[in-house]
Order: structure tokens, then C-alpha cells, then sequence
């Protein structure tokens, strides 16, 4: 009966004229994916002309993006994803939140990530490293905002038009860029692995560290480092540790980096394995999506730290 | 028959500790299986309700579960409490309203916290669980749990918006919980011209074809959900919504009763009485069994056939006992030595034993009471399903490892064969941790003789192995 229903449309869509808008709409929404409502309102102001209405919808979809992510605002966003990337000695993991799970898994919002992680990289490429060794630029979201994207745009424009598209707010978290000198290696890891769109990963946790190599061992420095940002992502410590932390008495609690049992193999302890590989943890950042993360609540200007 | 009646209806911890008083069982054992046990009781209580002396509880009608999925903000909340006002005007539901429904508590289902809101009402011809979720996460955990398992969806769309981008998504989350019936509801078309309204239509019908669902035969119900609630415009309002739950009444089948399906006892114990013979207790799970019936015991790679000569409740002499009555059964030519905990007793050619199987399993965070680490593949692990348990050797199919809160699709590789079928729910636990919990979503091949011995190599082993495959 429903099929009927279909076909009987289809078969009076040629001769009447108000059939023929109905196509018009159907065409129109096919070819822009905008709501019905906004390809409605596109055809009634451009008197149905399907080539005008079009491009004004391409033109008003910034403002409409804006105005949806306007009216979405405040809407809570703790869902999402965490996009990481490795590029000439840039590292970089960003944040960015959505309201659900089904979001986060749409394609729109994995090119949203990927755009962002992309933003941050070419920011991060522009530093000056100076003389130091390694310094981390930590990007809050007022700054993610206004990084440009590739065509031109902010990455705020670009998150206003996929809110647009998607209907969800969404916000862009955080950021954090590692910059480092030759002769330190910078990995990064999300979790769950392997999901990468043109060499961003992306994932619900992502961590990025970097080592170097103190004396030589002939270790795989790529898979170690991979290794090693895995089990930052699994065992989420909180500090490297010194040879002043004490191990804690419960493996299980244990926040310490080097004390921590290696995730990927628990007879050696995180300590041990970079001992026996010649390596020195420099430093290391972990995100979890939808986590709070304290140092980013606090409403400080761009935020810098020279290591060493 | 006073006590009988009795026994029906007391809580879980009591009929523990009547069961073990009454079947002298040891504490520890017990315990060990108490939410399994538990799980069960629940899952079954409308059943054993039904079948009480007539009019005890009222609920004649069969039982089925529904639940709304959807885009934000396209109207699954209102339509839900429009659904509980139109029926609740013919008395077969309470009232709710729209901001009991939204808050949705954070429920904890076995341990496990999941984010649904769930309302029960009835049509004229059967009575509803309803869910509203709102996440992904959270449908995953209510299939796993159990707790909910949707039989049905009411898929909500509104027709301003259309079918969104992420509406693939829920049609993907509906097929990998297992939902194969879908109701398409759109919405608010007090905003949307008729046009529209038919282009929604034809949009989602290609989209479910698209995704392996009827899309030409899925009934699809145009309406104000928001009308409804606020008792306007009758014909989109309130008669949408009779029509969206004749179409859900029709459409969605109605499961099979747990009392409808053949008979099943896990075995909890099995005894020898002087001059009598063998008997094994447990709870039914399924099915009725009469004084009589042609049995089979299954498990620990063994299976062999018997009567059951007699069935006692409570030291009550019984023609039959039905699904959720914990029982002792005198089987005939059954040596005590013969039967084992963990076997099930069942009518003969209905259950298998099998030892390679994939699930669908959710991790238990710290908060949960599971462990703070992830783990990766080739963890052993101890499975407790029904009254047995077995160690498993765990591959993660799809990541390089899996935290603790999230869910993920396993291959387990048991020690031996035991009995089980998809949809049979289980939980992991790691010494005395619980680890997670899953259900069974597709056997695979029987492990061949290789493949089990090379469940007990060590890591060194392996890595061996691996090598020499790689040079040979
Ligand atoms: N015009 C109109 N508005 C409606 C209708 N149904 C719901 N709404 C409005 O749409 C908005 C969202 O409705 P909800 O029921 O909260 O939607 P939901 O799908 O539960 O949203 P989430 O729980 O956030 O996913 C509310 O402002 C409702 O008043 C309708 O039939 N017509
Ligand atoms: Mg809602």
C-alpha cells in the first residue's frame, strides 16, 4: 500500500504544475541536504527557481549554521571526539564535544575533527621554538574559535555550518600543541585505535608524549613511542615520577608513571622498560573526551610552558 | 498450597535465603552467582505472575518492549508522555509528564549505570515497557543488561527537518541491538505542509531499505506529538498517537514467553535419596515441565537422556512446575556421580554445548565495582553463566585494547564446552572482580583440537609461534 502511495506520486509529479514544486523541493533537499524547512524557505524567496534558491542557501548556510549553533547554545556537550596528529615535530590532540554518541560517529563531525586537528598542527608549525627542547601551547576554546582552517575560514564558521547540517550543538574543547627539536620524537595514540581520516586519528582518548633516545639501543623509536602513548591512554598517570616518588603499596593505584606495570606486557614496570631501551620520558598529555580538565576551566590567556 | 502461593512472589534475597535453608546449599556459592541469579528472577516475574491462581495481578495481556530513538530535539520525550496522556484518558496508563520523562534517572541495572527513563502503560491489546535513552552508550547497556531488551522502535522524525545525518546511525544502532521491527513516527507536521510531510516519508523509507529494514512495508504515522500533549488538533494530535500504537500493536511481534519456550533447568545440585534415586535442583528457566517428560542432561561435554519421575516444590509433591519455580526433580537411571552443577536438564535436542562464541559485552568502570585497568587480547577470564562457570580466553576483535566503561564486541574460546545460545547473558569477573558484563550474539565454529590446546600457551609461546610463522 505504501509503495503505491510512492508511485502514485511519482506518476502525477510530470503533469500537474504543483507536483512539479514538490520535485522542486525534493531536488533542491537532495542536492544541499539542508532541512525542509530552510529549502522550503529558499524556494519560496527565489520565486522557485531551483539554480537561485540553491546558492542562496549555500550562501545563507553560514548564517544559518550560526544562528542554529545560537540557538543550540547551552545546550551540554559531553560527548564527542579527540583527533591526533604528528607532523615535522608538531604533535597536537584536540577536543571537540557534541550531545551524543550518534553525532560523534556521523562522518560531518569526524571532518570537523579532522579540520581542527588540522588548524592547530599549522598553528603550532608557526611557533618559534627558540632554543628550547620542547614547549607545549595549551588552546583553550575561544582560541580554537578563531584558528583558520585551510579554505580561509574559522574553525568557529566551519563548526557553525556542520551544526547546521547535523541540527546538535557542538563545541570545539581543547587543545594542547607539543613543538619539539630534532632530537626528540613526539608520538601520538587514540583510542580506539585505527580510526584515521588523511592522517588524523581520532578516537574517544588520545595522548601524545615526547621522548628521547639517551643512549643507544637500536629499539623500534616508532613502535616504542606508539607503545608507550597507548599506555599513557590505558593507565592514565598523572606525573613521569622521579627517583624521589615512592611506589604505591596497590599496583592497581599506582599513578606514577615508571612505576606503573608496562599495559602491553605487566612482567616489566614502565621504568624498566626504558631503562632497558636507553629512553627519557620528556613529558606527556592525555585526553579524555568529556573529562573535565581543570587547568582548561580556568579562564587563563594562552597558556605556555618551556620544559627544561 | 499456602506456602506455595507464598513462594511466588518473595523478594530475591529472601528466596536465597529460603533456597538456601531449604536446599542446604553452601553461602559462598551462592553468592557467587547472586546476580545472575537475581537477573533471572526479574526477567521472569511477569511470567510467573500470569499463570498464578487466576486474578491474583492483572496482567492478561502479553508483554513487549518498545523504546523511542531519534534525532535531538525531534520530539521523542513529548511523544512519549502524548503516548502516556492518550492512554491514560482510557485508563490503561498514568499520566507522566514531560519533565518526569526527561530527567531520566541514572539507573543502575546490575551494578551498571545507564541513562533511561522507563514508563509502562497498555494498549487494548498488550502491555508496554517503554524506554527513552539518550545516548548510544546507554542502548548498548540497556541491551546488555537486559533489562529492556527493545522488541520494537518508534523511530521519531521530525518533518521539519527531515531524515538527519546521524539518523543512519540509530537505524545502526537498532540492527546491532537487535531491533529488526521499526515504526516510523514523524512529527510536528502542525509545522510542515503536506508536501514535506510525503518527501520525510519517502526519504526514510529509501534510508531503511538503504539499511536493511522493510523500508516499503514499515508503517509510517504522521502527527503532533506536542498537539496530542496539549490536546489540539485531534486529528494530527491524539488520533496520531492511537494510530502510532495500533501500527506499534500490529507491526512489533509479540515476543515468546519465557513459560512458552522448552523446558530448561540449570542444575544447582544434584542428590541421592535412599530407596528413590537422583534428584537436581534448580531453577526452571523456561518452559513447564510435567511428571513424566522425556529430559536430556547436557554439559561438560556430555549429554545423556532420563524421565523425570517426579517433581517436588518446597517439599510439596508436584504434577508440574513452570518457568521461575525452583524445584528438585527425581530423574530416572541417573547416577548422583553422573550429574554435575552446571549441567542443564532440558527436553531432549533443544540446547547444544558450545565453546567459541562472539559478544557483545560492556566493561564496568572503577565506580561500578569493575577493575581500573583496560586489558587486551588473550586475557583469561572466569564466564559464570547460569549455574556454571568456565574459564575464557578473550580476543578483541576491533581495538588494540578496551577501558573500563565502554562496550566492545569480543570472541570468547572456553576451556570446554558448556551450554549456551545467542542472547544468553553471562558475566566475566577477574578473581573477584567482576569485570563486565554481555551477551551471547553468535556462535561460532567448535574450537578444533589445536586451537584448544593453544588456549593454555603461555605469551612466550605465542610469540614463538608468531615468529616462526612469520620466517617459515
Ligand atoms: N511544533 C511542534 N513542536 C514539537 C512537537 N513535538 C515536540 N515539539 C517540540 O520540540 C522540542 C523537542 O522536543 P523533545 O520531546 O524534548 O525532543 P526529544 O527528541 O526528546 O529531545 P532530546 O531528549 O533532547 O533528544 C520541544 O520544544 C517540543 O515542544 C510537535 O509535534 N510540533
Ligand atoms: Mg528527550
Amino acid at each position: 500500500m505504501y509503495s503505491q502511495l510512492i508511485l502514485k506520486r511519482f506518476f502525477c509529479n510530470s503533469n500537474s504544475l504543483f507536483a512539479a514544486e514538490k520535485s522542486l523541493l525534493a531536488t533542491l533537499r537532495k542536492k544541499t541536504g539542508y532541512t525542509f524547512s530552510n529549502c522550503k524557505k529558499a524556494l519560496e524567496l527565489n520565486n522557485n527557481d531551483l539554480t537561485k534558491a540553491e546558492s542562496w542557501l549555500h550562501e545563507q548556510a553560514q548564517a544559518l549554521g550560526w544562528s542554529k549553533a545560537t540557538k543550540l547554545e547551552g545546550r551540554k556537550t559531553n560527548q564527542g571526539l579527540v583527533a591526533a596528529t604528528v607532523q615535522n615535530q608538531n604533535a597536537v590532540l584536540v577536543e571537540i564535544n557534541c550531545e551524543t554518541d550518534f553525532v560523534a560517529r556521523n562522518t560531518n563531525f569526524q571532518e570537523m575533527a579532522e579540520a581542527a586537528a588540522r588548524a592547530c598542527i599549522e598553528f603550532s608549525k608557526k611557533y618559534a621554538l627558540g632554543e628550547n627542547p620542547l614547549i607545549k601551547i595549551d588552546l583553550e576554546s575561544r582560541q580554537l574559535n578563531e584558528l583558520p582552517t585551510a579554505d580561509g575560514k574559522l574553525l568557529s564558521d566551519q563548526l557553525a555550518l556542520m551544526i547546521g547540517l547535523v541540527g546538535e550543538n557542538a563545541s570545539l574543547k581543547r587543545g594542547i600543541c607539543f613543538k619539539a627539536a630534532e632530537q626528540i620524537h613526539l608520538s601520538v595514540y587514540t583510542h580506539p585505535y585505527g580510526n584515521e581520516r588523511n592522517g588524523i586519528l581520532l578516537g574517544k582518548f588520545g595522548g601524545v608524549v615526547a621522548f628521547r633516545q639517551i643512549r643507544p639501543s637500536g629499539v623500534d623509536i616508532k613502535k616504542l613511542g606508539k607503545d608507550l602513548c597507548q599506555h599513557i591512554v590505558g593507565m592514565n598517570p598523572d606525573r613521569i615520577g622521579t627517583v624521589f616518588d615512592k611506589p604505591a603499596g596497590n599496583t592497581d593505584d599506582e599513578k606514577c608513571l615508571i612505576y606503573q606495570e608496562f599495559l602491553l606486557d605487566s612482567e616489566w614496570t614502565v621504568g624498566d622498560l626504558l631503562k632497558e631501551n636507553g629512553i627519557e620520558i620528556i613529558d606527556f598529555k592525555r585526553f579524555e573526551c568529556g573529562e573535565t580538565d581543570k587547568r582548561i576551566e580556568e579562564d587563563t590567556p594562552e597558556k605556555i610552558t618551556t620544559c627544561q | 498450597m499456602t506456602s506455595f502461593i507464598r513462594s511466588r512472589v518473595v523478594v530475591p534475597s529472601l528466596r536465597t535465603a529460603l533456597k538456601q535453608i531449604l536446599f542446604g546449599c553452601e553461602l559462598s556459592r551462592t553468592q557467587n552467582h547472586n546476580k545472575i541469579i537475581q537477573y533471572i528472577v526479574s526477567n521472569n516475574s511477569c511470567s510467573r505472575f500470569y499463570s498464578t491462581e487466576k486474578k491474583v495481578f492483572q496482567r492478561d495481556k502479553p508483554h513487549c518492549n518498545v523504546g523511542t530513538i531519534g534525532h535531538v530535539d525531534h520530539g521523542k520525550t513529548t511523544l512519549t508522555a502524548a503516548i502516556t496522556k492518550i492512554l491514560a484518558d482510557k485508563k490503561l496508563a498514568e499520566m507522566k509528564e514531560y519533565k518526569d520523562i526527561d530527567n531520566a534517572p541514572e539507573e543502575r541495572a546490575r551494578g551498571i549505570t545507564i541513562n533511561v527513563a522507563h514508563i509502562e502503560y497498555q494498549t487494548d491489546n498488550r502491555h508496554y515497557g517503554h524506554t527513552d535513552c539518550p545516548g548510544h552508550a546507554d542502548y548498548i547497556k540497556n541491551m546488555i543488561t537486559g533489562t529492556s531488551q527493545m522488541d520494537g522502535a518508534i523511530l521519531v522524525v521530525a518533518a521539519t527537518d527531515g531524515v538527519m545525518p546521524q539518523t543512519r546511525e540509530h537505524l545502526l544502532l537498532a540492527k546491532q541491538i537487535g531491533v529488526k521491527h521499526i515504526v516510523v513516527f514523524i512529527n510536528k507536521v502542525d509545522a510542515a505542509d503536506a508536501e514535506m510531510v510525503d518527501l520525510v516519508e519517502m526519504e526514510i523509507r529509501e534510508l531503511m531499505t538503504e539499511m536493511g529494514f522493510e523500508g516499503d512495508k514499515v508503517p509510517v504515522i504522521h502527527g503532533s506529538a506536542l498537539s496530542a500533549l496539549e490536546g489540539k488538533n485531534e486529528e494530527i494530535g491524539s488520533k496520531a498517537v492511537l494510530k502510532l500504537l495500533d501500527a506499534v500493536d500490529s507491526y512489533i511481534p509479540t515476543p515468546v514467553r519465557e513459560l512458552d519456550k522448552p523446558f530448561l533447568l540449570p542444575v544447582e545440585h544434584a542428590y541421592s535419596i535412599p530407596g528413590r534415586g537422583t534428584v537436581v535442583t534448580g531453577r526452571l528457566e523456561r518452559g513447564i515441565i510435567k511428571k513424566g517428560d522425556d529430559c536430556e542432561f547436557v554439559g561438560f561435554s556430555k549429554v545423556f537422556k532420563s524421565t523425570i519421575t517426579g517433581i517436588e516444590m518446597f517439599h510439596q509433591i508436584l504434577e508440574e512446575a513452570q518457568a521461575g519455580d525452583q524445584l528438585g526433580a527425581l530423574v530416572r537411571g541417573v547416577k548422583r556421580a553422573d550429574v554435575k552443577r552446571g549441567m542443564v536438564l532440558c527436553k531432549p535436542g533443544t540446547v547444544k554445548a558450545y565453546d567459541h562464541f562472539e559478544a557483545q559485552v560492556y566493561i564496568l568502570n572503577k565506580d561500578e565495582g569493575g577493575r581500573a585497568k583496560p586489558f587486551t587480547s588473550f586475557i583469561q577470564l572466569q564466564l559464570f553463566c547460569r549455574t556454571w562457570d568456565c574459564s575464557v580466553q578473550v580476543t578483541v576483535p576491533d581495538k588494540e585494547m578496551v577501558m573500563p566503561g565502554e562496550d566492545a564486541r569480543l570472541i570468547l574460546k572456553m576451556f570446554r564446552p558448556m551450554v549456551l545460545e545467542e542472547g544468553k547473558r553471562f558475566t566475566l569477573r577477574d578473581g573477584s572482580l567482576t569485570l563486565g558484563t554481555g551477551v551471547v550474539s553468535k556462535i561460532l565454529p567448535a574450537l578444533k583440537p589445536d586451537e584448544k590446546l593453544a588456549l593454555s600457551e603461555g605469551k612466550k609461546a605465542r610469540e614463538k609461534k608468531a615468529a616462526q610463522a612469520k620466517q617459515g
